[in-house]
C-alpha cells in the first residue's frame, strides 16, 4: 500500500516538468528496492499508476462538469464519458504495471549480481 | 541467474515495446501515452477553474508601455493600450490565448498545407489550392501590407504577440487539436495574415460560371439564356435604390465583334455548390428611430463551425476605441463600431474569376498564343510536404492571365474547372485590405468613410456605414473593366479584348447616402438597376430577402435596436409567399388520402414564416424542390457536362408567369407533360421524400429539424462540433439558415452620444472544447436572442463587473 502511495506521488510530481513516460523512472526504482515478486510488483505498479490516473482523471472530469469527456467520447464513438476514464486508467496502469516489474526483475538481478561477487 | 537475466530482457523489452506503442499514432488516432495523461493530455484541456487575474511579462523591450485586458462575462477582452503597436501586439497576443490553433489551421489550409498535419489523405485539396494560386496571392497581398507602413507596424506587432504566446506555452498547454492531430505550432508571420485574407476572398469571390454558362449555350442555346437566365424577376429591388442617377462618363471598354466558341470537351460532374451567400446589411436614418440617431443592423452569413470564424474584441488606444468582431489572425476589427461610426458587411458576389481557354504551342506548355504571337509561360514550383511521407514538388504553369489549373488527371479538381485553361481571379492582384480596416477603426465621419473604402480591393463587399448623423453604403471593391457579359462564358485567352481592361474608377462604383427613402441595406442582390453603365456580374442573389427587408424597412417608423433585432431573425418567405398559391391552386384535392389532406390544410392555413416548430415549411421546400427537380432534371441530366441552372427566382417567375413551356415536358418521356401535371406529381412525391427520410407525418417533420443546421468542427472533428441545432430561418428568408451555413455575426449598433449596440454569434469566445465558453452563445444565437455589448469608454472601475484581467508588460 505504501509502495502504490510512493509511486502515485513520485510519479505525480515528475510529471508536472517532464512528459508522460517520467512515471517509469520511480516505477522502476521503486519496483528495484521495495518489489517482493513478480506478480504483486506489476499490481503495485499497475494500481499505482492507475490509482493516479483515476484520480486525476476524476477530479478533473468532475471539476469540468464532464463538457471536455462527453466530447472526447463522441470522438472515439464511445458510448460512455465513463469509458475514457477507464481507459485512462488502463493506458497508466498498464504502463506502471510493467515498469514496475521490469525494476522488480532488474533488482533481482542486481541482487543476485552483487551476491555472486 | 540465467532465468533472472532472461525475465528481465524479455519484461523490458514488452515495457519498451508498450511505451512505443503508446506514443506512436496509429491513422487518426492519436498516441495513446500523452494523450490520456491527466497531467499532460487532453485532460490538461480540461477547463477546471474560474480565471483570474495574471500580471504577464511579456519579453524584453515587446512593450513600450503597460497594456490592461479586462475580460466580460462573456469572455470579450477589452483591450486598453497607450499606442497602437502594443494595441495590435496584446490583440495577437489575446487573440492567440484563445484561438491560436483556429488561427494557423486556417493559413495551413489556405497555403494547401494541411498534408502536412493531417497526411496523404489532404494532398489533393493542397495541391488545387497551390494549382489556383493561393501562395502567389498571399506573397500579394503581404508585399501590399508591407509597402504601407501603417498596416506593416500592425501586422508585424499582431504577430510578435501571436509568437510571444506560441513560445510560453508548453506541450500540456497546447489546443487539444494539437494533441489529436499530433503536431505542434510553428512561428507565426505577417504572411498567414496575408494568406488568411486572401482566404476569405477564396470564401466570397471565388465562384466562377464561365464553364456551365459556355456548356448551356451551346447545349441549350443562347436564345434559352435570353429566356431564362437573364430573367429579372419585377420584385427585384437593387442594393443602390433605382432612381439614382449616374452622373459620371463611363471609361469606354473595347469589346470583341464576335462572340468567341470555346471549344469545351470535358465531362464532369454536374452543377457547382450552393452559392454561399445569405447576408444581410441596412440602416436606417435618424428620422426613421426612436432616438433620433441612425442604426445599423448587420449579420454576415458563413459556413458556421466551431470555433467559430469571429472573435469579438475591443480595442483601446490614444488614436481609437473600437469594438467588433475580428477576424483570428488578422489585426483590428473587421465589423463593428467605434464611438462615431459603425460598419457592416454583405458580399457582393461580382464576376471577378474568369476562364480563359489557352492555345499552347506544344505539350511542353513552354509557350501560349496571344495577340498574334507566341509568350513565354512562367513556372511556379509548389513544394508539399506531407506527414509521414516525402514531398511532393508540384509544377504550375502560369500564363499573363494566371494559373493553369488543371493539365492532368481525368478526375476535375473541383466541378467548374475546364482543363488546360489559365484563370484570372482578382485574389492574385497586389491588395492591401487591412488599411481600409484599420482607416475605417478609427473613423470619425462618412469622410473617413469614403477615405478608406479605396483601399478596399476584395472580396468586394456592400459596406453599410452610419455615424451621427449619415447612413451610407457602398458596393466596394476592385471591379475589371469589362465589356457587357464579359467573363461569362469561356473566354479567347488569345484575344486581349478578352482581357480586363483596367479597373472600374472608385468614384463610378455604386454608392448612395442618406436616400430619400431613409434606409439603406443589402442582402447579394444586384448591387444595380440596368441604368448602372458597367457589367459586374450577371448572378446575384435571388431578390427574396432585399425585397423583404425593403419592405419591413419601409412601414417601419420610431425604430428601436429590438426592432432591428428582430428584423434579423425574420424568416418571411416571398418565395412561398408568390408561389405558393400558384401550387395549391393546381393542386387536385379530391383525391388526396386523409394524411394528404391534413398536410394540405397545414399549407393552405401556413403564413410563409420559416418557422421552426412548423412542418408546412419542410412540406413547402420538399414540394418546390421536387418541382424544379421535375422541370428542369431531363434536359439538365440528359448530358454528361454541366450546364447553369435557372435561379429559385427564375424558375419561379416562369411557372407564375407561363404555364406553357415546352420545359415543362419531360423529354425522356413519350407523354407530354403540362406544368399542372408537374404540381400535381411533384406534391406526391415531396410527400413520399419527407415520409422516407423523417418517417410518417408528425413531429420529426418540424422545420427545425428538416432544416438540418450543424455547426461542424473546423477541421470536421467528430465530437467536437455542435449537431442537430433547431432554429427557424430558411435561404430565402432573412434569417437565411440552411444547413451549415448561416447568420455567422448578428450585430444592431444604435449611433448616438452613447452607442448601444448588440451581438452574438453561434460559438463562444474560446476555441478550447473543454471551455464553457466554447459553445455558450449557441442557444440564445438559436433563439434569435442579441447580447448587450459592453463598450467601455474608459478602464472598467473596480466595482465593475470584469470577470478577470490581465496585466502585460
Amino acid at each position: 500500500m505504501i509502495l502504490i502511495l510512493l509511486l502515485a506521488l513520485s510519479a505525480w510530481l515528475l510529471s508536472l516538468i517532464f512528459p508522460w513516460w517520467s512515471l517509469a523512472v520511480p516505477a522502476i526504482l521503486l519496483g528495484a528496492a521495495l518489489g517482493r515478486t513478480g506478480g504483486s510488483s506489476f499490481g503495485t505498479g499497475f494500481l499505482g499508476i492507475g490509482l493516479l490516473w483515476f484520480v486525476q482523471a476524476t477530479y478533473i472530469h468532475l471539476a469540468n462538469d464532464g463538457l471536455l469527456v462527453t466530447r472526447i467520447a463522441d470522438l472515439f464513438s464511445l458510448p460512455h464519458p465513463w469509458l475514457v476514464i477507464l481507459i485512462t486508467v488502463l493506458v497508466g496502469g498498464l504502463a506502471g504495471g510493467f515498469s514496475t516489474l521490469t525494476g522488480y526483475l532488474l533488482g533481482k538481478v542486481l541482487s543476485q549480481a552483487r551476491k555472486t561477487v | 541467474m540465467a532465468r533472472n537475466l532472461t525475465q528481465l530482457l524479455i519484461s523490458a523489452a514488452t515495457t519498451l515495446l508498450l511505451f512505443w506503442l503508446l506514443s506512436i499514432a496509429f491513422g487518426p488516432t492519436p498516441p495513446l501515452g500523452p494523450f490520456f495523461s491527466p497531467s499532460a493530455g487532453f485532460w490538461a484541456n480540461a477547463v477546471t477553474s474560474q480565471k483570474s487575474d495574471l500580471q504577464l511579462d511579456m519579453p524584453g523591450g515587446a512593450l513600450t508601455e503597460t497594456v490592461s485586458v479586462y475580460y466580460d462575462s462573456l469572455g470579450i477582452p477589452h483591450i486598453f493600450a497607450q499606442n497602437d503597436d502594443d494595441l495590435y501586439y496584446a490583440q495577437g497576443y489575446v487573440t492567440a490565448r484563445d484561438r491560436l490553433w483556429q488561427m494557423e489551421f486556417q493559413t495551413y489550409a489556405a497555403a494547401g498545407r494541411l498534408s502536412e498535419i493531417i497526411g496523404p489523405s489532404m494532398l489533393e485539396y493542397d495541391r488545387y489550392r497551390r494549382r489556383i494560386g493561393m501562395g502567389c496571392a498571399a506573397e500579394q497581398a503581404l508585399s501590399g501590407l508591407v509597402e504601407h507602413p501603417e498596416t506593416a507596424r500592425a501586422v508585424k506587432a499582431y504577430a510578435a504577440g501571436v509568437n510571444a504566446r506560441i513560445n510560453e506555452l508548453n506541450p500540456a498547454e497546447y489546443s487539444l487539436e494539437y494533441k489529436l492531430l499530433d503536431y505542434r505550432p510553428e512561428p507565426w508571420s505577417p504572411l498567414k495574415t496575408a494568406l488568411l485574407l486572401k482566404s476569405m476572398t477564396y470564401t466570397l469571390a471565388g465562384h466562377h460560371h464561365d464553364l456551365q454558362m459556355s456548356n448551356t449555350r451551346a447545349y441549350l442555346g443562347s436564345s434559352f439564356i435570353r429566356q431564362v437566365l437573364d430573367i429579372d424577376p419585377p420584385l427585384n429591388a437593387p442594393v443602390i435604390p433605382p432612381d439614382q442617377k449616374w452622373d459620371f462618363l463611363p471609361v469606354p471598354i473595347q469589346q470583341p465583334d464576335t462572340v468567341f466558341k470555346p471549344s469545351i470537351a470535358t465531362k464532369i460532374p454536374p452543377f457547382r455548390p450552393d452559392p454561399h451567400n445569405g447576408s444581410n446589411n441596412w440602416a436606417v436614418s435618424g428620422s426613421k428611430t426612436a432616438s433620433g440617431y441612425p442604426i445599423l443592423a448587420n449579420d454576415p452569413h458563413l459556413n458556421m463551425t466551431l470555433p467559430s470564424i469571429w472573435y469579438a474584441i475591443q480595442l483601446h488606444s490614444p488614436t481609437q476605441n473600437v469594438m467588433g468582431a475580428s477576424l483570428p489572425g488578422a489585426p483590428a476589427v473587421i465589423v463593428g463600431f467605434n464611438e462615431h461610426t459603425a460598419w457592416g458587411t454583405t458580399n457582393v458576389s461580382a464576376d471577378v474569376w474568369d476562364w480563359y481557354e489557352i492555345v499552347f504551342r506544344d505539350s511542353t506548355l513552354a509557350e501560349y498564343r496571344y495577340n498574334g504571337s507566341w509568350r513565354p509561360t512562367t513556372q511556379r514550383v509548389e513544394k508539399i510536404n506531407i506527414k509521414g511521407e516525402p514531398a511532393v514538388v508540384d509544377t504550375v504553369v502560369y500564363t499573363h492571365h494566371g494559373p493553369v489549373v488543371q493539365t492532368s488527371g481525368s478526375k476535375k479538381m473541383r466541378p467548374g474547372i475546364p482543363r488546360y485553361h489559365a484563370m484570372q481571379w482578382i485574389a492574385h492582384k497586389r491588395s492591401n485590405e487591412l488599411r481600409y480596416f484599420l482607416e475605417l477603426n478609427k473613423a470619425r465621419s462618412y469622410e473617413d468613410y469614403r477615405e478608406a473604402l479605396p483601399h478596399f480591393d476584395s472580396p468586394a463587399q456592400n459596406w453599410v456605414f452610419a455615424d451621427h448623423t449619415n447612413i451610407a453604403l457602398t458596393a466596394a471593391g476592385k471591379y475589371p473593366l469589362k465589356w457587357n457579359g464579359q467573363g461569362r462564358f469561356i473566354g479567347d485567352g488569345s484575344d486581349p479584348r478578352y482581357d480586363w481592361q483596367g479597373w472600374i474608377p472608385f468614384d463610378h462604383i455604386p454608392s448612395v447616402k442618406n436616400p430619400a427613402r431613409g434606409f439603406v441595406s443589402s442582402a447579394n442582390q444586384d448591387p444595380t438597376g440596368d441604368a448602372y453603365p458597367y457589367y459586374l456580374d450577371d448572378d446575384f442573389a435571388p431578390y427574396e430577402r432585399g425585397r423583404r427587408i425593403n419592405d419591413r424597412l419601409a412601414a417601419m417608423d420610431n425604430i428601436t435596436p429590438r426592432d432591428l433585432q428582430q428584423l434579423q431573425t425574420d424568416t418571411y418567405s416571398y418565395h412561398a409567399a408568390t408561389v405558393l398559391p400558384r401550387l395549391l391552386r393546381d393542386l387536385r384535392k379530391d383525391t388526396l388520402s386523409p394524411l394528404k389532406r391534413e398536410a394540405l390544410a397545414s399549407l393552405a392555413e401556413w403564413d410563409y414564416n420559416n418557422d421552426g416548430e412548423l412542418s408546412a415549411p419542410s412540406l413547402f421546400h420538399y414540394w418546390w424542390e421536387a418541382l424544379d427537380n421535375a422541370i428542369w432534371d431531363d434536359e439538365y441530366h440528359a448530358v454528361s457536362f454541366p450546364m447553369e441552372r435557372p435561379a429559385r427566382d427564375q424558375t419561379a417567375h416562369l411557372v407564375l408567369t407561363d404555364s406553357t413551356l415546352s420545359w415543362y415536358d419531360n423529354i425522356t418521356t413519350e407523354e407530354s407533360e403540362t406544368l399542372n401535371m408537374l404540381i400535381n406529381r411533384s406534391f406526391h412525391r415531396a410527400f413520399r421524400q419527407l415520409t422516407k427520410e423523417f418517417g410518417p407525418r408528425g413531429p420529426r417533420w418540424k422545420w427545425g429539424q428538416v432544416n438540418n443546421t450543424n455547426l461542424n468542427h473546423l477541421a470536421q472533428i467528430p465530437g467536437l462540433g455542435q449537431p442537430n441545432i433547431f432554429t427557424d430561418g430558411a435561404r430565402e428568408s432573412i434569417n437565411a439558415i440552411r444547413g451549415d451555413h448561416g447568420p455567422s455575426w448578428r450585430m444592431v449598433v444604435a449611433m448616438g452620444p452613447a452607442i448601444d449596440a448588440y451581438g452574438i454569434y453561434p460559438g463562444g469566445q474560446s476555441g478550447n472544447p473543454g471551455s464553457p465558453y466554447y459553445d455558450n452563445m449557441i442557444d440564445d444565437w438559436t433563439r434569435g436572442k442579441l447580447y448587450p455589448l459592453w463598450f467601455m469608454k474608459h478602464r472598467p472601475s473596480s466595482d465593475d463587473s470584469v470577470t478577470y484581467m490581465l496585466n502585460m508588460q
